[in-house]
């Protein structure tokens, strides 16, 4: 505005035009009126002028001492000439000049404050300090305030309603208030939104802090500081501020009651604690001086709204993190999988969800240290976690991916799968839930179209992913592997292990077997499994034809008859059982044929055990041994000293390492002792030195009976057909890899695919039997 | 020292009887109508054994006795073993 000289020259041009008006003007008509509208226009600017409130002189020259009625009649004449915008401009511009007052006032406190923050003071102290410059701030707005309804209660007794007209005087304050509150702004420094972030967040949570008591000693009152805070326009100012104050307040709270602790969803907790702590110091700021109701709701819909979802958020996240030890703990963290579902409906976190376990599966489980049947389990918890969190089955989907590849590509998971389908004795936990209701496996279906409860899939799922997949664990299980011809065939395998394990005398366990075997129906249907009810029927049968033949002749002998046809197949193995089992083999088959007029028996000695008791010089010993063992013993019965060679030749050709596997039996149990190199020879009498045995059976160490695994199988299998083509090729010269299979299809026995050839003609070429050209197969030469 | 056994829990399989004496396990037998080893049963059955015992013919061709019978209720079989045409009588109780 105008400098000092401009006001100068002007007032001297308007003094001079003013003389030549008054001279000019005999009737006397303008003087009154111009003098009086200068008069009142110095008059009301003086009263308006912003003064130094820390000056206690000025602070007695307040509008108080100026005559309210001349003001009142200066303010109205102002009014009158149309001149209000003039004075305001004087006003404003008076207010800028004095601001400096104000800046000077600033900048002592922050410097404190920066200083004391520097220094790492008691942090209540700073705040006090921070909470007291907010005040004086408030203080000069007050002052200089122009005269209105709302103006100065602290002169009650000072009338200023009608100084100015009503009508301007909203326009007067509002004018006001956004010079000031601009210029305030504007002085204020960086480091004010830090200390009002503090005062804030101690006006959130007061009992976080220590207590705080003013310069005066009094307590504070939080209400006084946030109606400061709204006078100086603050609030709109620093919304994000205070929004953060009390969204760091959710985490901080979060962090402390949530992590690890998943029994109970927390959400409601939250929730609880929210409303009473969040809620009312909400009310508090953000609804000072709205009266009418709606305003209110509507405003704290929206407000709350936000720090809802920040709540669902902010659990989200950390649920998120922990999600991998969640799944480890189920059932027991059922509470926080209620949670995470809930808050995965309001936020958008599923992604990330799904990134996040993914990385963990890939970390922690994925990884050769991990047993297969921890990796299922884990797999098996994961389906029953995600299904819980994310019904429609998208979520497991991605995530289930990348864990069945693994599982693909161990070689024990059939076996495992198998094993806890049959409820093992050892894992007292199998994956099978015995309380589901056993349904027969399910197939995925193609597309219902009659479905009226359709609906279309979840926004996120693949391209891949079809809505009504198997909803039973063990289905999902068995779906990992594109057939279930695997499964069967590891089936007959398992039970026929556990068959020839039977001692023939204990029927509970073939009962066990069969109900086994009647809810494995149930999933895989009949057809698949009636090989496996042969061999149950086997071994009743067996039973009942021991049964007749011990009533006609008893013997030692109780054998488990099998229809080789339908178990697996079992390694051969030529040993002859010599002396006493010889005898007593024959009667049996003698006895048996009788009994069966068209069967005979063929036996396979390598299978069973042996119950013996041996009969020493000094001491008797009480053994379970597998035959090869006993027949070994049997020949020291004859003779007292064997070498190898010669057992080996008396049982008519058995492998070299079982025999010294077998004798190595013996050997520990001080029944025979090797003298020199392969010579063994028969201790009669213990030897110095060897403890005596107790007269308790002792077992030999059971090894499973030699069923060739499913493997093995196929590895015998190849080999055969490694012949045909072989001479295939021999003949032909070079074939293609469709040539080869059209003509193996030709033999039998094989029902192998193209791709399971080409794998068989790539492990040749790699050992160097083989040579291809062009997609044409040679045989190396 | 005197070996005395207690209990021997042996493992054996069965065969039929047909006759034939088998030094060395090679392929089984197999029936010659439905091309399955006797040890297996016919197509139509579900366990082997006596519940799909064999039948023994003159000629000395063994069969699977559904698979036989089946095989003489087809008027084209003219009651002839399909093996060998001679006219199918049964064979007493297989010759041992």
């Amino acid at each position: 505005m105008a400098t000092s000289a401009l006001r100068t020259q002007v007032s001297v041009k308007y003094a001079e035009s003013l003389e030549k008006l008054l001279a000019a003007d005999k009737e006397k008509r303008l003087n009154p009126g111009l003098l009086n509208y200068s008069q009142a226009l110095t008059l009301a600017s003086e009263y308006l002028r912003p003064y130094d409130i820390k000056d206690r002189a000025a602070m007695m020259r307040p509008r108080t001492a100026f005559n309210i009625n001349d003001v009142r009649t200066a303010f109205a004449m102002v009014h009158f000439s149309h001149q209000l915008p003039a004075l305001t401009e004087i006003f404003l511009e008076d207010m800028r000049k004095s601001f400096h007052l104000i800046e000077y006032e600033i900048n002592a406190y922050m410097t404190r404050y920066e200083i004391n923050g520097c220094r790492r003071l008691r942090e209540t102290k700073n705040l006090e300090l921070f909470r007291m410059l907010v005040s004086r701030l408030h203080d000069w707005f007050k002052a200089w305030h122009p005269p209105t309804e709302c103006a100065s209660p602290d002169s009650p007794s000072q009338t200023h309603t009608d100084v100015i007209p009503p009508s301007l005087s909203s326009f007067f304050s509002g004018t006001y208030t956004l010079s000031f509150q601009t210029r305030l702004f504007a002085a204020l420094p960086p480091s004010f939104a830090r200390g009002f972030k503090a005062l804030a967040s101690w006006c959130l949570a007061p009992e976080d802090y220590p207590p705080m008591v003013s310069a005066s000693g009094a307590p504070i009152k939080i209400d006084a500081v946030w109606t400061e805070f709204e006078k100086l326009g603050l609030i709109e100012r620093y919304e994000s501020v205070i929004s953060s104050v009390a969204y760091e307040h959710i985490e901080r709270r979060i962090e402390e009651t949530c992590p690890n602790n998943w029994a109970v969803p927390m959400l409601p907790e939250i929730r609880e604690w929210m409303t009473q702590k969040v809620v009312p110091w909400m009310l508090k700021i953000f609804t000072h001086g709205v009266t009418s109701r709606h305003d209110t709701q509507s405003l704290l819909t929206g407000i709350g709204a936000r720090f809802d979802f920040h709540v669902n958020k902010v659990l989200c996240d950390l649920r998120i993190k922990e999600i991998f030890n969640i799944i480890v703990d189920y059932p027991d963290s059922l509470g926080a999988l209620q949670d995470l579902k809930e808050t995965l409906q309001r936020v958008d976190q599923r992604g990330d969800l799904v990134k996040f376990l993914r990385k963990e599966n890939n970390k922690r489980l994925l990884h050769p240290g991990a047993d297969t049947q921890t990796i299922l389990q884990q797999y098996v918890s994961t389906i029953k976690c995600l299904r819980i969190v994310d019904p429609p089955g998208v979520l497991l989907y991605k995530v289930a991916n990348p864990i069945r590849q693994y599982l693909r590509e161990r070689p024990d998971t059939i076996r495992c799968i198998v094993g806890s389908l049959v409820g093992d004795d050892e894992s007292g936990d199998s994956l099978v839930d015995d309380d589901e209701p056993i349904q027969p496996l399910q197939q995925p279906e193609s597309e219902d179209y009659g479905d009226l409860e359709w609906n279309p899939e979840p926004i996120d799922a693949g391209p891949e992913f079809k809505t009504n997949k198997p909803s039973d664990v063990i289905s999902t299980l068995v779906s990992i592997y594109d057939s279930k011809d695997l499964f069967v065939k590891e089936l007959q395998v398992l039970l026929a292990q556990r068959l020839l394990a039977i001692d023939d005398n204990d029927t509970a366990r073939v009962d066990k077997e069969r109900r086994n075997i009647e809810i494995l129906k149930i999933r895989f249907g009949d057809a698949a499994l009636q090989v496996c009810a042969v061999m149950l029927k086997d071994m009743t049968d067996s039973k009942r034809t021991d049964d007749h033949i011990q009533g006609q002749t008893p013997s030692v002998v109780h054998p488990t008859v099998i229809s080789h046809h339908f178990w697996p197949t079992l390694d051969q193995s030529d040993i002859v059982m010599p002396g006493q089992f010889q005898q007593m083999q024959e009667d049996y088959a003698k006895q048996f044929s009788v009994f069966k007029p068209d069967k005979k028996l063929k036996w396979l000695p390598h299978l069973g055990t042996v119950h013996l008791e041996l009969e020493l010089q000094d001491r008797t010993l009480d053994v379970d041994v597998p035959p090869l063992e006993a027949a070994f013993i049997e020949l020291f019965s004859q003779k007292d000293t064997w070498s190898l060679e010669e057992l080996i030749k008396a049982v008519g050709n058995v492998d070299r390492s079982a025999a010294v596997k077998a004798l190595s039996t013996w050997t520990n149990m001080g029944v025979i002792k090797e003298q020199n190199e392969n010579t063994f020879v028969l201790l009669e009498q213990a030897e110095d030195g060897a403890e005596m045995r107790e007269m308790a059976p002792i077992q030999a160490a059971p090894s499973l009976p030699p069923v060739q695994t499913v493997q093995q199988q196929e590895a015998e299998q190849m080999r055969v057909h490694w012949k045909f083509i072989e001479g295939m090729l021999t003949n032909l010269g070079s074939l293609s890899l469709d040539r080869i299979q059209t003509m193996l299809r030709f033999s039998p026995n094989y029902d192998k695919t193209a791709e399971q050839l080409g794998y068989f003609l790539e492990a040749a070429r790699r050992e160097g039997l083989l040579v291809v050209q062009n997609g044409m197969w040679r045989l190396n030469k | 020292m005197k070996v005395k056994v207690m209990h021997w829990h042996a493992v054996a399989s069965w065969r039929w009887d047909t006759g034939k004496e088998e030094e060395e396990d090679e392929e089984a037998d197999i029936c010659g109508i439905c091309r399955a080893e006797f040890e297996a049963c016919c197509p139509l059955c579900k366990t082997p054994g006596d519940d799909c015992p064999l039948i023994y013919g003159e000629c000395s061709h063994v069969f699977h006795m559904h698979c036989m019978l089946k095989w003489l209720e087809r008027p084209s079989s003219k009651q002839q073993c399909p093996m060998d045409r001679r006219e199918w009588k049964v064979a007493g109780s297989g010759t041992k």
